[in-house]
């Protein structure tokens, strides 16, 4: 049983988590719409967010592709986007930044707002 | 690297799992790692990072979720099994050479209630809850209780310093029901 549960875990994954050598692939040269998170797993607010986000996600998988950047580890590019707190989310559209907020309140309907709103202008 | 490259001399041992963001957390693993040594070059117990990769997490244990590892100290033992807290603190103190003559007090029952580990697991909590006071920059917004104790420290470190304060912490920040601004074309091209 413990063999699968690893498997399950990942699978739930909705976010890609991305490093700072593929960011400018897999964000910066991506086309259509892209929302970043900046958190950190030491951050108690990252992890309330967390299952909001995973539900986000899903939500929008079709439209807008979500991928998390770890600040603790990939503090270059938090320090190239400004990041003071987290959690925070960026959104790109065809690589360029069309939106940003920081600290959402978890819940589905703000993050869904936050995630979707900056595309629809 | 991967922190957890030990991973088979580990699963003899237990291993401590602590927070390398935290700069007190830091300072205590490696504080374990060096008395850890036993006289005979034998060690007893493990202090290892806990990384950001959740995979690895749950390679070393399947039921260790990186956001617990991260929130609570842990100590996985060699049977599967990881002790939390003021436990997992009670089991490195067990298993420190220079440490374990005072830590049998720990198991020491009354009436049902074990009075030396109640104080350990009071103490964890204190410690846990105090550690933005002592360098942990990434410990998130502190508990209420310590907040005003944090921004007293951070006014007077400001008057000593005699440059403006910053604010309390790299990752720190309020939740705030914001709606999100859609930057001008201008700013888009941020950076």
């Amino acid at each position: 049983m413990n063999d699968t549960m690893p498997d399950l875990a990942e699978a739930t994954d909705q976010i890609q988590t991305v490093t700072g050598d593929e960011f400018n692939a897999v964000v910066l040269e991506a086309a259509g719409p892209i929302a970043v998170e900046f958190m950190s797993y030491g951050c108690p607010h990252c992890r309330t967010i967390e299952p909001v986000l995973q539900r986000v996600a899903e939500m929008v998988k079709s439209k807008v592709k979500m991928v998390r950047v770890n600040v603790a580890i990939e503090q270059e590019v938090a320090s190239n986007y400004n990041i003071e707190g987290t959690p925070s989310l960026i959104m790109f559209l065809n690589g360029r930044q069309v939106g940003r907020i920081e600290g959402p309140s978890p819940t589905v309907a703000s993050v869904l707002t936050a995630v979707t709103h900056p595309f629809k202008r | 690297m991967n922190p957890f490259s030990t991973t088979i001399e580990a699963r003899a041992k237990p291993i401590l799992l602590y927070n390398d963001e935290c700069a007190i957390c830091r300072r205590i693993g490696t504080w374990v790692q060096k008395s850890a040594q036993s006289k005979s070059g034998q060690k007893r117990i493990i202090a290892q990072p806990i990384g950001d990769d959740p995979k690895a997490l749950r390679v070393l244990n399947p039921k260790l979720d990186i956001w617990d590892a991260y929130a609570t100290i842990h100590v996985l033992m060699p049977d599967g099994s990881m002790k939390l807290g003021g436990e997992a603190v009670a089991e490195v103190l067990r298993d420190l050479p220079n440490t374990k003559w005072f830590a049998w007090c720990f198991a020491i029952s009354l009436f049902g209630f074990r009075p030396c580990q109640m104080i350990l697991n009071f103490g964890y909590l204190i410690l846990s809850d105090v550690r933005p006071l002592l360098g942990c920059e990434s410990c998130g917004m502190p508990n209420v209780w310590v907040r005003p104790i944090l921004k007293m420290v951070k006014w007077v470190k400001g008057i000593f310093a005699k440059r403006p304060l910053v604010s309390p912490t790299p990752h720190a920040t309020l939740f705030s029901a914001v709606t999100p601004r859609a930057l001008p074309v201008k700013e888009a091209f941020h950076s």
